[in-house]
């Protein structure tokens, strides 16, 4: 009477065996899986730069101009000569200034996207975040290039709204000044900032993301005020997205060679440098050694960042 | 007259007439409310009924849309959150992720200025009055659901706060854990002799607790007294069914017993089942019909009968008794004074 449903077992064909081995063997698996990135990064990426560490062991011969390929410290000590040393602590400051406003403009929309924006609003959010994004980097460069000069958009509109005094002010003090906005630090780290500010927005909102509002509730419950709230609760918790964001518009900056030669003073930046001694001068060990000088810089800014908590929150 | 004129108000919290719109949703709609000082106070509800926004209001995280409120006399309108002599204990705990178990607890002493060694020595002692040792240095992700509970306690309370408030505090614990918890609550509520008002979903909590529960249902508070009233005597369907869970019986079919046309309710547990030709005991009703469903439950046997005339009737039986088969006929029978006529449906 009764019927029985019998389920047929799965047939062993080649591709079964080969994944019932795979599964018997986890690391194995692993191993396949992850053999391809790591010999892209252990080959391509980490080779390339050991490479380029390599180089800067050697130095160049002045009269010839050709490459010693013998071990020395000379050409890093080279970096220390006065002209060299200013351009790594230039480079160093521009990077720095660009990193604190990028933090300032960043931080009040990556909050305001986290505590009030919803739906569409938040969509409207991300999109005005990444649009700077989609349009070619040389075109925005050179757009700031006019926007800032002499007889440009800034210029007009500063002497529209009777302003003209402030930039004029602003404009003859030292270092931060010059001619015009167009070739002053000034305009430069603007032109840094406007390119490097997604970069810090997004990784500020994903850390706050990360912050239930229960613990903003329980902070003024506690009886913090707002003020003692932001210290205490959002800002630390926030920190590695600041961290993570600063690491973005230090480095960019550390490195960048175009923005610095269409905007800002002739005085060299370190990307400018690595790219002129690399090129023109040929000079391949000194360039080499300049390029040290970030990943230096770099390591120093992560341990300092870890030494004051920045990761404890994560 | 207006409540914040009144006299020596000698009540913790006062609610007058609140109420809390969201758009066009009421989701407080009316509430008075007193609760006394040193009382552990219940609100009870289905998730939706307001009982949370209550809550939120006192702790000031919300303003109402309309009424008055007052903590210990004090009108707290407009009045921040900072400012309100009230802790919560949050339904998620709502640690501080980057602070240790000391910092989280010394927090709201860091916050008032307290030096260093002073708070830590609070705090530590705060940590033994929950029964945490030796957690101090660890962060909250390293604790468990239990211990976290324990340490928002424990920083709630540090400072006294004249009333604590709890957001489903056993919520997200395990039963057994549960039930030690509800009785550790009670006792410290007891010792300190504060103001506890909590806000649950689970009627065993709010009865086992509680000096008092109102029980909360559409932005509305349908009863308030001792656990024992609301059991014995509720005075709705919703509280009956809610509070319990209780067979709601027809205005008919009370009148036939009583001669009052009201529903009425009759907890499962007092209905009993009559062996076969067994005589019923004088001032019982009887109610014959079929076993609908019988289900053994460890410490009770949960029995549906469907009566002759096509009632349900639901009964818990203590599980000694042998289990009835389904379509059995069955008799039960409960006493009259078992019956409790409901004022209004």
């Amino acid at each position: 009477m009764t019927e029985a449903f019998v389920v047929a077992a799965p047939q062993e064909t080649v591709p079964r065996r080969v994944s019932d081995a795979l599964m018997a063997r986890r690391g194995l698996f692993l191993l396949l899986l992850l053999a391809p990135p790591l010999l892209w990064l252990g080959v391509v990426y980490l080779g390339a730069l050991f490479a380029l560490l390599a180089q800067s062991f050697f130095s160049i011969d002045e009269y010839s101009g050709t490459i010693v390929y013998e071990p020395t410290l000379k050409t890093f000590s080279e970096l220390l000569q006065p002209a060299n040393f200013d351009i790594i602590v230039r480079t160093l400051v521009v990077s720095a200034v660009v990193t604190l406003l990028a933090t300032a403009v960043a931080f009040p929309i990556a909050y305001y996207a986290w505590r009030y924006a919803r739906g569409r609003v938040k969509a409207l959010f991300y999109v005005a975040v990444m649009m700077p994004l989609w349009s070619s980097y040389l075109v925005k460069v050179y757009a700031w290039k006019l926007l800032l000069a002499k007889e440009g958009a800034v210029g007009w509109f500063m002497h529209a709204a009777g302003l003209s005094v402030v930039l004029d002010s602003w404009l003859a003090a030292p270092i931060v000044g010059g001619p015009s906005l167009s070739v002053s630090y000034t305009g430069m780290v603007l032109v840094f900032l406007y390119l490097w500010t997604p970069f810090m927005v997004l990784p500020v909102q994903a850390a706050l993301e990360r912050v239930p509002v229960s613990l903003i509730e329980a902070s003024g419950d506690l009886g913090a005020s707002p003020g003692q709230t932001f210290r205490n609760v959002v800002f630390p918790l926030a920190l590695p997205g600041i961290v993570a964001g600063s690491i973005f518009t230090f480095s960019l900056t550390l490195g960048d060679y175009i923005v610095p030669q269409i905007v800002g003073p002739s005085s060299l930046i370190l990307g400018q440098v690595v790219y002129t001694q690399q090129g023109t001068a040929g000079n391949l060990p000194l360039a080499a050694a300049f390029s040290v000088a970030p990943i230096l810089i770099m390591g120093v800014f992560l341990t300092l960042a870890k030494r004051i908590g920045a990761f404890d929150a994560l | 007259m207006p409540p914040h004129s009144s006299p020596a108000n000698s009540s913790a919290v006062t609610f007058r007439g609140v109420e809390r719109h969201f758009g066009a949703v009421r989701a407080v709609d009316g509430v008075d409310l007193d609760i006394a000082p040193g009382e552990f106070f219940a609100m009870l509800g289905p998730s939706g009924s307001g009982k949370t926004t209550c809550l939120r209001l006192i702790a000031g995280f919300d303003q109402p849309t309309a009424g008055h409120i007052e903590i210990f006399g004090d009108t707290v309108e407009g009045v921040p959150a900072y400012r309100r002599p009230v802790n919560t204990v949050f339904q998620d705990y709502a640690l501080f992720p980057h602070m240790n178990v000391l910092d989280n607890v010394c927090y709201s002493l860091m916050i008032r200025g307290m030096g260093k060694a002073e708070r830590h020595k609070r705090g530590a002692e705060e940590l033994k009055m929950v029964k945490l040792f030796g957690m101090e240095k660890r962060k909250p992700g390293e604790l468990s659901g239990g211990q976290r509970q324990r340490v928002a306690l424990a920083r709630a309370l540090v400072v006294r706060p004249k009333v604590l408030l709890l957001d489903e505090p056993l919520g997200a614990l395990d039963l057994k854990l549960r039930e030690d918890m509800q009785g550790e609550l009670k006792t410290l509520q007891r010792s300190l002799g504060l103001t506890f008002v909590f806000v649950t979903h689970d009627q065993g909590e709010a009865l086992s607790m509680a000096d008092r529960v109102a029980v909360f249902n559409e932005g509305r508070i349908v009863q308030v007294g001792p656990p024992q009233d609301i059991y014995e005597r509720p005075r709705s369907k919703f509280v009956a069914d809610f509070v319990g869970g209780s067979n709601i019986l027809d205005p008919d079919l009370v009148h036939v017993w009583t001669g009052v046309s009201s529903p009425a309710s009759l907890r499962p547990e007092k209905v009993g089942l009559l062996a076969p030709g067994a005589d019923c005991p004088t001032g019982s009703i009887v109610v014959e019909g079929h076993v609908d469903q019988a289900l053994y439950h460890g410490a009770v046997n949960r029995i549906e009968l469907v009566s002759l005339d096509g009632r349900r009737l639901l009964m818990t039986i203590p599980a000694a008794a042998p289990l009835p088969r389904q379509g059995e006929l069955a008799r039960a029978f409960f006493d009259r004074r078992s019956l409790h006529v409901m004022e209004d449906a």
